[in-house]
C-alpha cells in the first residue's frame, strides 16, 4: 500500500495513526484480505482528502477519519465474516476457534456450533483419564452388547468387558478428528445455505 | 416531523433499504467506494457512517450481486471500481418490481 504523505506534520501522524488502528483491528485476516481492506480505506482517505473544499488539511483529514468511523468499530462485522469464511474455508482449528469468538454474538446458530466443539473435548479429557487411569477408562460392552464410552470409578460388573485396550486412545483421537471435520462441515454448509 | 418513533421507523427504513440504493446507484454506473457514498447522499439524505459502506459491498460481493475490480492511478493510490454482476442486475429489476408496486399500494391508501 502506497502511503499517502501530508503537509502538516499534525495531519501525517492522525493519519498514521488510524492507519496503525486499521491494520490492528484486521491483523487476524488473511494478508491477502488485510492488504485489501487497508488499500480501500487509504484510496477513500485520499480521494476524500482530494476533494474541492478548501480549508486546514487537518480539518479536512479529520472531518473524513470522523465520518469513516473508528476502525475497530466499523470493521468489526467484516472482519468477523471474513474470518468465518477462512475458516470454514481451512478447516484449520485456530481460525475456526478464533471465527467462532468472533461470530458468537452473530446469532444462536454459532453459540451451538461452540457446544459441539466444545464436546470434542470429552474426548480429550477421556484420553487423558485413560492414561492416568488405565485399567478404569474404555469402550465397555456387556452380553448384550455396546454398553458405554468412558469412565467407570466402581469396577465393572459381571459379563462387563472393555474391549479396545491399548487402541482406545488412537480410536479417541480418530473419533476427535472425524466429529471436527463433520462439525466444520456443518457450519460451512449452513453458512453456504442460510446466507443472511 | 422530528417525533421519536419517526425518528426510530426512518432510521429502520434507511437500514433496509441501503441495499436497493447501492444496487440501483451501481445499476447507472460502476463506482468506487468514497464516489458511491457521494451518489447514495446526493439522492438520498441518508447520512451513512460511511465505513459501514465496505462491510456493506463485501456482503452484496459474497451474494454474487457486484463484483470490483482495482484500477492503477497516476496518484500510485488505485480505486476499487464497483459494478453490478449480471445475476445483481437481475436481482435489481426484481427488487424495483416490487418497490413499485408496494409504494403503489401504500399510495391507495388514503
Amino acid at each position: 500500500m502506497k502511503r499517502i504523505t501530508f503537509q502538516h506534520k499534525a495531519s501525517q501522524r492522525i493519519y498514521d495513526d488510524y492507519i496503525k488502528r486499521t491494520k490492528r483491528s484486521i491483523r487476524i485476516l488473511p494478508k491477502a484480505d488485510q492488504e485489501d481492506i487497508l488499500m480501500e480505506f487509504n484510496s477513500h482517505i485520499y480521494e476524500g482528502m482530494e476533494r474541492g473544499k478548501q480549508g486546514e488539511e487537518v480539518d479536512k483529514l479529520l472531518d473524513i477519519l470522523q465520518k469513516l468511523g473508528t476502525p475497530e468499530e466499523v470493521l468489526q462485522p467484516l472482519v468477523a465474516e471474513k474470518k468465518m469464511d477462512q475458516a470454514t474455508r481451512t478447516f484449520n482449528p485456530l481460525h475456526v476457534f478464533k471465527a467462532l469468538a468472533l461470530n458468537i454474538t452473530n446469532g444462536v446458530s454459532y453459540i451451538i456450533f461452540a457446544f459441539l466443539y466444545l464436546f470434542l473435548f470429552t474426548f480429550v479429557f477421556l484420553i487423558f483419564a485413560k492414561i492416568a487411569y488405565p485399567e478404569d477408562v474404555g469402550m465397555f460392552f456387556d452380553e448384550d452388547g455396546f454398553m458405554a464410552i468412558g469412565m467407570t470409578s466402581l469396577g465393572y460388573g459381571d459379563g462387563v468387558r472393555e474391549v479396545l485396550g491399548h487402541w482406545f486412545i488412537p480410536c479417541m483421537i480418530l473419533i476427535i478428528i472425524v466429529l471436527y471435520l463433520f462439525i466444520t462441515l456443518l457450519l460451512r454448509l449452513k453458512r453456504t445455505f442460510l446466507k443472511k | 416531523m422530528e417525533n421519536e418513533f419517526i425518528l426510530k421507523w426512518t432510521s429502520q427504513v434507511k437500514k433496509g433499504v441501503l441495499s436497493y440504493i447501492v444496487l440501483r446507484v451501481l445499476g447507472k454506473n460502476e463506482f468506487y467506494g468514497y464516489e458511491l457514498i457521494e451518489e447514495v447522499k446526493k439522492y438520498t439524505e441518508i447520512e451513512i457512517a460511511e465505513g459501514t459502506l465496505y462491510p456493506l459491498m463485501n456482503r452484496l460481493k459474497k451474494a454474487g450481486l457486484v463484483d470490483s475490480k482495482w484500477v492503477e492511478q497516476g496518484s500510485g493510490i488505485p480505486r476499487k471500481y464497483y459494478h453490478l454482476t449480471p445475476y445483481g442486475t437481475k436481482t435489481k429489476a426484481g427488487m424495483d418490481v416490487y418497490w413499485g408496486n408496494l409504494c403503489n399500494a401504500i399510495d391507495k391508501i388514503q
